[in-house]
This record gives C-alpha cells, structure tokens and sequence, in this order.
C-alpha cells in the first residue's frame, strides 16, 4: 500500500501487453477513427446517489493520476509512459448522467449509448483514459452504469479491483490516496532471466506464432477492412438453472479449474457455424487466449495490463465435433504452458515495448495474411464476485464488454454474476447479418444449454 | 507397482505447492483448501507438470474434481491410486 503523502514516480512504463494494446488503438485510429475501448457495466437497483459518485471519481482521480495520464514516449524514444506529472494537470474522467426513463426489467436490454460510447476517438496523448455514463430510471428505481476505458489502463481483472477500490472508498473501507494492493504500479511476478535468455524465449515465442501461421486463417471479417467505427454488442443472459448446468458440464467436460476451454470451444464452434452457413472456408480457427500473470494469492495489480496470450489453432475438421475440439485445446495449452510461452510471450512483448507502435500488428498481419486472429475470446470468471452492492445500490448484474479492430470483428467475452452465465458479443457492423447473427446465436444456445 | 510410498508422495505433492506453485505463508498445511491457497487454472497444470516430473505420471484434468483438489491430502489420494493403477 503506498503510503498517504509519499512521493508517486513521474512516469510509469507501459507493461508489453499494454503496447499491445496501443498497437491496436493506433489500428483502430487510423482505419476508422476510434479508439481501443473497453466497457464494463452496472446494472444497480435504488440507492444509487450520482452526486456523491461524482465527487468521489473526481477525488479519486486527484489522488491517482495515472486514470488522467496522457501516454507517450519520452523524446520520441524509449518505452512509452503513463506521464503521472502531466496527468495531475489534466481533467477528471468525465461523468455523463442521462434520464432512462421507465425502470428495466433486470434482464432488459442496456442503454443505446453505452454501445454508441465504444465507437468515439478518446486520445491516449491527451490523456482521455477513463469515463463513465450513468443511466437513472424514473422515480430513482434503477441504475445502469458503464466505465469505458481505454483498454491499455486496466485488463479485465484490474478493471473489477478499480470498481471494488472504488467502491471500498464510497463504503469509507478505503481512503482515495491508497490503494489495496502494493503492486498496484509494479511489474507482476515473472521468472528472473538475463537479456539473452529473454531474447531467446521472445524469438521462441516468435517462432511459435509464425508456425500457426503456416495454416491458412480468415476471420468473419476478412483482411484489412476500413469502414467507419460501428462496434455493437449484444448480451446473452443464461437463467440460473441454465447457468448451473453450463458451469457443471464446463468442468466436467474441460476441468473444475480450466472451464474456459469449454466455453472457448462453444464460441470457436459459434464462429464455424457462421462460415459454415456462409460458404466460407476459414482455413483454420487462431484464438489467442489472455492469461492473467498477476501473483498469485494476492489482489492483484490495477492499472495496467498484466497479461500474456496463449494462441491456439484449430482445423475445421476438429471443430465437428465439441468434445475432440476441447480435447484438441486441452492438448495445445497443455503443449504451451510446457514450452514456456506464457513467459516467452511476456518477454517477447516486453522487448517490443521499444519498437514503433505499428510493429504488432503489422508482424500480425503479415504473419497471418492480413488478419489477425479469427476472433478475440476472455473468460473472466466471477464477475465482481461476493459484492453484493455497489456505490449503495444492489448488483444486479454487470459484464465487460472486450474491444475488438474492425478485423477480425468479433469478441466474445463469458463471465458469471450470481449464479447467471453472460456471454457478451461485441462485433462490427456488417461482420454479422442478421441471418447470421442468428445462427451464431443458436449455436451458442446449442453448446451452452441444449448441448448440456 | 511405483516406488513412491504414499507418505514420501504426500510429502512431495506438498513440497511442490508450498515451495514452487503457491504464494503461501506459514499456515499451509497438508489440509489447507488448494483453491482458497490460490491454485488456478495455470497453477493446477503447473503442478501436474511437476508431479508428471517427479512421478512420471500424468493425471488428467478430468480427474481433477473439486474433491480431489480440496487439500494437497486429498490430491496425493488421486495421485497414489493413478500410481497403484487404480
């Protein structure tokens, strides 16, 4: 924890993943003027009080620069930075309050603007990293709130320790100047090795993705599509019983401990089932996978992010049928994890920091024939598990929603809240039809709940 | 029949997770709850590559219930019997 008064750094470095990420807004930017935006949401029930979640986004933003931090490389050279010093210097997160009208129903479909939120252009160099969009329903009944950011200030995990801070503020747990975990700036636990050995696992690493790349891969999206930014979402949301018997046929079938490959599997067979319908060969199916790399048994750190990627790559053939495909997903992590490339993957991306932005996904592309992968996938497990309330009000339900560039054009993100699986689908305009957003929807349903 | 009696194979399995797969203090104990310890979904693979190393058996994800996983106790069970080929 740091302590009320010590002296914060003036910069903090970006890690690998959050370059990564950087490459990706720089992507999006430059093919359809938006940004890399992540977005979690807070379906709330009364009690919210918007005037006092206002005051305390604002202090806490006075106390942690790092949510206003325009990024940047120093000089032009060097590993980009979050520039904490000009941070201080800069606006809170802006807060927009917008009247709902009737109160949902909690499985009501979310507001319009929270999708509309993901298609603006939000500067990494001004420093527009973090805002939020309140949704009140009439007579104080309900609350709907989205946080988007851009993606490189918190991965997923960090995104749900910012909300629980934030929130163990508001309950007085908490004082705005600490946060609940001492790595919250520090780089996450990786094996010691010397620069050699570091280069050595990065070219490894290298060496694994141009070996997936040998099989011929189309995303739903094709290569290098420009169209203007138009990102949707949709959300599924399984009822309890439904859910129970997912999560048991997700361990039984992948693991107790590794149910992600099931649902990864289901989302894989989603996709196929949409190039099925659409004639298209898609050569092969390339996922990668993020692997949280925060210590274990702590909290964990909550800015920045604090990944590595497992790819995996599957035939259409392995597709068929879903349990040789989680067989087939089970083997390759397995593969992976022996080679090392969690860490190879880290200190690849760490070694990149240096690199001009583009590096990435042009290696991607030119890797991968112009794509970058089929789709982008996350499970995240217990979303804000064991809480309860939020800022006051009753946590009803609550997701992310994952970003996706307009190629490959979908994401799918799983996660729980109280008991109750939500499958979010972010995805391009005119990546899906209608007719298709309908088969992809059915195969879901298929694996999820008629499959189990 | 495997030359690990079930002591030494407790004693390792636990030797494993204290020392080189979990973040734990001094309170671990051969009954501590494996997932209230911090074993996850990288950490429970990790652990039967070591296992794997050690016993040259490979115990498949499948067997790896929420039973078998309570304590490193409960897993050196699986693991024996997967030894005395059970």
């Amino acid at each position: 924890m740091v302590a009320p008064g010590a002296d914060r750094p003036a910069r903090v470095r970006l890690t690998g993943a959050d370059c990564f990420l950087r490459a990706f807004d720089a992507e999006i930017a430059r093919t359809n003027g938006a940004s890399h935006l992540s977005q979690l949401v807070l379906r709330l029930g009364p009690g919210f009080d918007g005037g006092r979640f206002r005051a305390l986004v604002s202090e806490a933003a006075e106390a942690q620069p790092i949510l206003r931090a325009p990024v940047r490389r120093k000089f032009w050279l060097g590993a980009p930075v979050f520039d904490l010093r000009a941070g201080r210097s800069r606006p809170a997160p802006p807060i927009d309050e917008h009247d709902g009208g009737d109160a949902p129903d909690v499985d009501a479909p979310f507001p319009a603007r929270f999708e509309q939120r993901l298609n603006e252009r939000c500067s990494l160099r001004r420093g527009e990293l973090l805002r939020f969009d309140v949704v009140r329903y009439r007579g104080d009944a309900a609350t709907d709130l989205a946080m988007t950011w851009q993606h490189l200030l918190f991965d997923g995990s960090g995104s749900e320790h910012f909300v629980r801070w934030l929130d163990a503020c508001w309950r007085g747990e908490q004082r705005v100047d600490t946060l609940p975990d001492p790595d919250e700036l520090a780089s996450p636990s990786a094996p010691e090795r010397s620069a050699s050995e570091r280069g050595r696992a990065a070219r490894s690493w290298q060496s694994w993705l141009e070996s997936l790349a040998t099989r011929p891969m189309r995303s739903l999206a094709g290569p290098r599509r420009r169209t203007p930014q138009a990102l949707r979402w949709d959300v599924l949301t399984l009822d309890g019983s439904d859910s129970e018997r997912v999560v048991a046929a997700a361990g039984r079938r992948a693991g107790f401990l590794t149910p992600m490959l099931f649902y990864l599997a289901v989302a894989i067979r989603a996709h196929h089932a949409v190039a099925r319908a659409r004639g298209l060969d898609a050569g092969s199916y390339v996922v990668p996978l993020p692997v949280n790399l925060r210590p274990r048994g702590t909290a964990g750190a909550v800015f920045r992010s604090h990944v590595s990627l497992l790819w995996f790559q599957v035939l259409p053939d392995q597709v068929e049928d879903l349990d040789e495909l989680i067989g087939a997903l089970k083997a390759q992590r397995l593969a992976a994890i022996k080679a090392g490339h969690i860490e190879n993957g880290t200190d690849a991306m760490d070694f990149a920091r240096f690199a001009p932005t583009r590096l990435y996904t042009h290696m991607a592309r030119r890797a991968f024939g112009g794509e970058l992968c089929s789709f982008f996938f996350a499970y995240t497990g217990e979303f804000l598990g064991r809480l309860e309330s939020c800022f006051g009000a009753e946590l009803r339900n609550g997701f992310h929603i994952a970003p996706v560039p307009p190629s490959p054009g979908s994401c799918v993100a799983m996660s729980l809240r109280r008991g109750r699986l939500n499958v979010t689908h972010a995805h391009q305009r005119g990546v899906f039809s209608d007719a298709e957003q309908s088969v992809f929807r059915d195969s879901l349903l298929a694996d999820l709940v008629r499959g189990t | 029949m495997s030359e690990w009696s079930r002591d030494a194979l407790g004693e390792r399995i636990f030797q494993i997770l204290r020392d080189d797969i979990l973040s734990v203090e001094g309170l671990f104990s051969p009954q501590s709850n494996l997932v209230d310890a911090g074993l996850d979904s990288l950490a429970v693979t990790q652990l039967m590559l070591a296992i794997e190393e050690s016993t040259g058996i490979w115990v498949d994800e499948s067997l790896l219930t929420p039973e078998n996983l309570e304590s490193a106790e409960t897993l050196t069970a699986l693991v024996h019997a997967q030894l005395q080929g059970d």
